[in-house]
């Protein structure tokens, strides 16, 4: 662990954070089931599920606000599960942000300076400084002396993470660091989020619902469900391959099919598709995911192709999009078609067309392959 | 809201799970095991020393010879008429607050105006104003040497060191125990539901009775039941209007402290057990009442 | 005068019918119970004349009353913010068995009568009581003394504390504390620094509310204090016995010094709490 007399945050080598098979469950609820990760030193790693899929309490078992019964959470290599949080040095940012209103902005950054035992306190002055400095960092100066409930939610926000940095942590960790704020704002402090992160280089673990944010802001993410890790991957990996049936349904923007496989291919939308390279001998019914932009109109000449029904056009933007009801098909599906295909009279509302799939992500159906 | 760590940490045995929680494990949020029962240590003490003891002396003392000595101050003539005072002078105080706390709740929960937190404070007064001056105001208001006392006497109206004086002074150290129950729950519900009865078509009244009135009615019990308890127990104010007449304006508590300085203990401690009964039943069913209705008594906090 | 108190206050506009009526009826029952006959002891003090005022007001005896009447009540209400920050801290924080019961068992100060109170408390601390038999030999005399007032209003004024702050401790917002220990603090240090800050508000309010119920407290003093004069002679009973002697102007100065000093502390109070909810946007 690094010494407290180490003064700059901003040039610390980063941390690697090691998760061996962590387990955790609230009375006969598996919060954590056997979860194994490991974190890069300085990448920026989103936790994206659902609510109770067990990504804040993975969270919170990295930071040391929640215990553990079964396995290991290491630091560059070293067991972290049981030290204190005061050894962690973690830099923790809460959803609700947590300032403490009884202080002034300058006291709340400071908190984490001024706790510290008596040898190892910086002196006053030395914090006023780096206050400052922190406070410039997240583009608040000049607002030591305001009370939070003085401050906007994203202004709170940036304190927040301003009084976690003060610390000079190991790791960062945020939990749905923009969960409470207006679509405006998050989206400006997304960018911002990804600014600071470059600048500090720490290991840095956000908490999220969204999957938009996940991908946009992410140098990997960690799909999770029911306690358990689903998937690990770039945002671009997650998105091109999606190792499971629930990863596609959560990224959503799809349509579902349900097909019948042979010898690791099944016919979806009138083409002949493969299943994953681990499934290529598979027989049975299975999933296929198609997003709309892999879903084609064919002209009606050739053969092959599904018939559907043109529901409705929205004619603006560089692309049309078309919702069809494709025969066999419940929900509608919204696809894009080029603007010469509209402007060339062959789709309007009423009309029926054919449709086929270019690509698509075909899985065994999960009743076939039970999960355990 | 997080769990409650040690809530959790209970939960889990029964569940049958077999790793045991980690021993180095330190949850951040509760202090260290020694420190805990520490505390709780303390509190107990501290409230047995407090609360249980005196009610355990009264209990003890009231029975040091016996049963029958005891059960015979209670059926003694003075006591009874302490009794049937103490229960007239509640069946009068308390109904009038009752209504009092209605309609000043009506008119300050449902309104908005200026000066409300004044009228309130107001309303509140006689929490900090001592008893013994709850009862001197109307000795200074209708005792002989009052402002309309020497009037009222000669016309043959004695208020002060009679039943009526008894009446006001509990009335007035109870004034405001339904009121303050009531005002901030009203207020929390809103009038959007008298509203609503009113623009289908109820009158006030009715909308009153059958909307605003049961939204209130576990708050107004409560109220009702404080107040009650304080009316039948007050002392101080009581004590400097009664005039201490044996069998004519002595209370309860009054016959408790005449007996006392007579050093007939036993026979105050008897009278003393029936004031620690009501108490106790009082706080069995405000208990009740809480564990209940906690959600429809209070805007927040109890008291 | 009597105008400018009694105008109808005008309310903002509702659909609602009844105001007039009701907060008529307030307003004259509010007056004749409570505003007129308290007037009444500023009228009688105003009436004697300042000179004559002065005089009763700072006789020796009804100095000492005054001062011991306040002083133990503030004693007490120290000691209730200690150990009711205590008892609510454990209530809200732990479980334990007989939990509940220990809530439900606060309220008793409010539900027993407190002559019944005073008359418990002098038999335990009695030299032949049950703690009075211990405490006496050890040369530690409470009833007939100072310090039985004090154990008194203690009891009176518990459940003022717990029951401010119990809500507000239930409300805490545990990242809170969460957010400290991750910075650093120590356990002590999150309590010290977060935890209290925010009850203060509750704690002072507690405060004054079991100081202005112990000044004026009666029943349960007067059996335990001695009521010897100079020493353990509170204000009320001084107030008793100067009515006793039929000497109205002189319970009446005391009653007037009591009055003005509890409302400036309960005003103080306030101004205090609207300026912290000002300040921090939340109050106790």
């Amino acid at each position: 662990m690094r010494g407290y007399q180490n003064e700059d945050a901003i040039h610390r080598a980063p941390v690697r954070i090691d998760v061996e098979e962590l387990g955790k469950s609230y009375g006969s609820f598996a919060a954590l089931n056997n979860v194994s990760l490991t974190v890069r030193p300085g990448e920026l790693l989103a936790l994206l599920g659902p609510s109770g899929s067990g990504k804040t309490t993975l969270l919170r078992a990295i930071a040391g606000l929640t215990a553990t019964e079964e396995g290991t959470i290491r630091f560059d290599g070293e067991d972290a599960t049981t030290l204190s949080l005061r050894a962690r040095r973690v830099g923790f940012v809460f959803q609700q942000y947590a300032l403490f209103r009884h202080m002034t902005v300058f006291d709340n950054v400071a908190f984490g300076l001024r706790v510290r035992p008596r040898g190892e306190r910086p002196r006053a002055g030395e914090i006023a400084r780096r206050v400052r400095r922190l406070l410039e960092l997240v583009q608040l100066p000049g607002l030591e002396t305001r009370f939070p409930s003085q401050l906007s939610g994203g202004q709170r926000q940036r304190v927040a993470l301003a009084r976690a940095l003060a610390i000079e942590p190991n790791v960062l960790l945020l939990d749905e660091p923009f969960g409470a704020l207006d679509a405006k704002v998050r989206k400006e402090l997304r960018r911002w989020l990804r600014e600071i992160h470059t600048e500090t280089g720490l290991t840095t673990i956000f908490v999220t619902h969204d999957q938009e944010e996940a991908l946009e802001l992410a140098d990997r993410v960690v799909i999770m469900r029911d306690g358990e890790i689903e998937q690990i991957g770039t945002p671009v990996e997650i998105y091109e391959e999606p190792a499971t049936p629930y990863v596609c349904e959560f990224l959503g923007g799809v349509a579902r099919f349900e097909v019948t496989a042979t010898e690791g291919e099944a016919r979806v939308l009138g083409s002949q598709l493969p299943l994953a390279e681990a499934d290529e001998t598979y027989s049975g019914p299975a999933l296929a995911y198609v997003r709309g932009h892999e879903i084609e109109i064919v002209s009606r000449d050739i053969a092959e192709g599904v018939p559907a029904l043109v529901r409705n056009v929205r004619p603006f933007g560089p692309a049309i999009t078309v919702e069809l009801s494709i025969e066999g098909h419940r929900d509608r599906i919204e696809i894009s078609v080029p603007r010469e295909l509209f402007e060339g009279g062959e789709i309007r509302i009423g009309q029926g067309v054919f449709v086929r799939a270019t690509s698509a992500r075909v899985f065994p159906s999960p009743k076939a392959d039970a999960r355990p | 809201m997080t769990p409650d760590p040690l809530a959790i940490e209970i939960a889990r045995i029964p569940a049958g799970n077999p790793p045991p929680p980690r021993a180095r494990f330190r949850t951040p949020l509760s202090e260290v095991l020694w420190v805990r029962f520490g505390l709780i240590a303390i509190a107990v003490a501290f409230l047995a020393l407090m609360l249980a003891l005196p009610l355990a002396a009264v209990f003890a003392e009231a029975f040091r010879r016996g049963v029958e000595p005891f059960l015979a101050a209670l059926v003694e003539p003075d006591a009874l008429s302490a009794v049937r005072l103490t229960l007239f002078v509640a069946a009068i105080s308390v109904p009038a607050n009752l209504l009092f706390g209605l309609v000043a709740s009506w008119a300050i929960a449902k309104f908005q105006f200026r000066g409300k937190s004044f009228l309130i404070t107001l309303i509140d007064l006689p929490f900090s104003v001592s008893p013994v001056i709850s009862g001197l105001v109307y000795i200074l208001l209708f005792g002989s040497y009052g402002f309309i006392g020497p009037w009222l006497i000669a016309n043959g109206y004695q208020i002060v060191f009679a039943v009526p004086g008894i009446v006001l002074a509990t009335i007035f150290v109870t004034f405001p125990f339904v009121a303050r129950q009531l005002i901030p729950l009203m207020e929390q519900q809103g009038t959007a539901e008298e509203e609503a009865a009113l623009s289908l078509g109820a009158g006030g009244l009715r909308t009153f009775w059958s909307v605003t009135l049961p939204n209130v009615k576990w708050a107004l019990l409560y109220g009702v039941l404080l107040c009650n308890a304080r009316a039948m127990g007050e002392f101080g104010a009581v004590s400097v209007v009664s005039g201490h007449i044996r069998g004519k304006t002595n209370t309860m508590p009054l016959h408790v402290e005449i007996l006392y300085n007579e050093y007939n203990f036993v026979a105050a401690f008897a009278v003393a057990t029936l004031l620690a009964l009501l108490a106790l039943v009082t706080l069995v069913l405000k208990s009740a009442l809480e564990w209940r209705y906690g959600g429809e008594l209070a805007a927040s906090g109890r008291h | 005068m009597t105008h400018a108190i009694f105008a109808l206050p005008r309310p903002a506009p509702s659909v609602l019918p009844g105001f007039g009526l009701t907060m008529g009826l307030t307003l004259t029952w509010l007056s004749l119970i409570i505003l007129i006959p308290l007037a009444g002891v500023f009228i009688t003090s105003a009436g004697l004349g300042w000179t004559e005022f002065w005089r009763l007001a700072s006789d020796a005896r009804t100095v000492a009353a005054l001062k011991l009447s306040f002083g133990t009540a503030l004693i007490a209400a120290g000691l209730n913010v200690a150990f009711g920050l205590l008892v609510a801290w454990v209530l809200v924080r732990y479980s334990f068995p007989g939990k509940r019961l220990l809530d439900a068992a606060i309220d008793l100060p409010f539900a027993l009568p407190t002559a019944v109170a005073g008359l418990a408390f002098t038999a335990l601390y009695a030299p032949n009581g049950w703690l009075g038999s211990f405490l006496v030999p050890l040369g530690l005399k409470v009833a007939f003394t100072p310090l039985g007032i004090v154990v008194a209003l203690v009891f009176i004024g518990l459940p003022f504390v717990v029951r401010t702050v119990q809500p507000v401790l239930a409300d805490f917002d545990k990242e809170l504390e969460e957010a400290s220990a991750t910075l650093g603090a120590t356990r002590f240090q999150t309590i010290r620094r977060i935890v209290l800050p925010t009850l203060m508000p509750p704690l002072l309010t507690g405060f004054a509310l079991a100081f202005a119920r112990g000044v004026g407290e009666y029943g349960s003093v007067i059996f335990i204090a001695g009521n010897i004069p100079y020493v353990s002679e509170i204000a009320p009973l001084l107030i008793v016995i100067r009515l006793e002697e039929f000497n109205y102007a002189g319970a009446t100065a005391v009653a007037a010094v009591m009055l003005v000093i509890s409302f400036a502390l309960l005003f103080v109070i306030n101004l205090l709490q609207a300026w912290n909810r000002r300040r921090i946007g939340f109050a106790g």
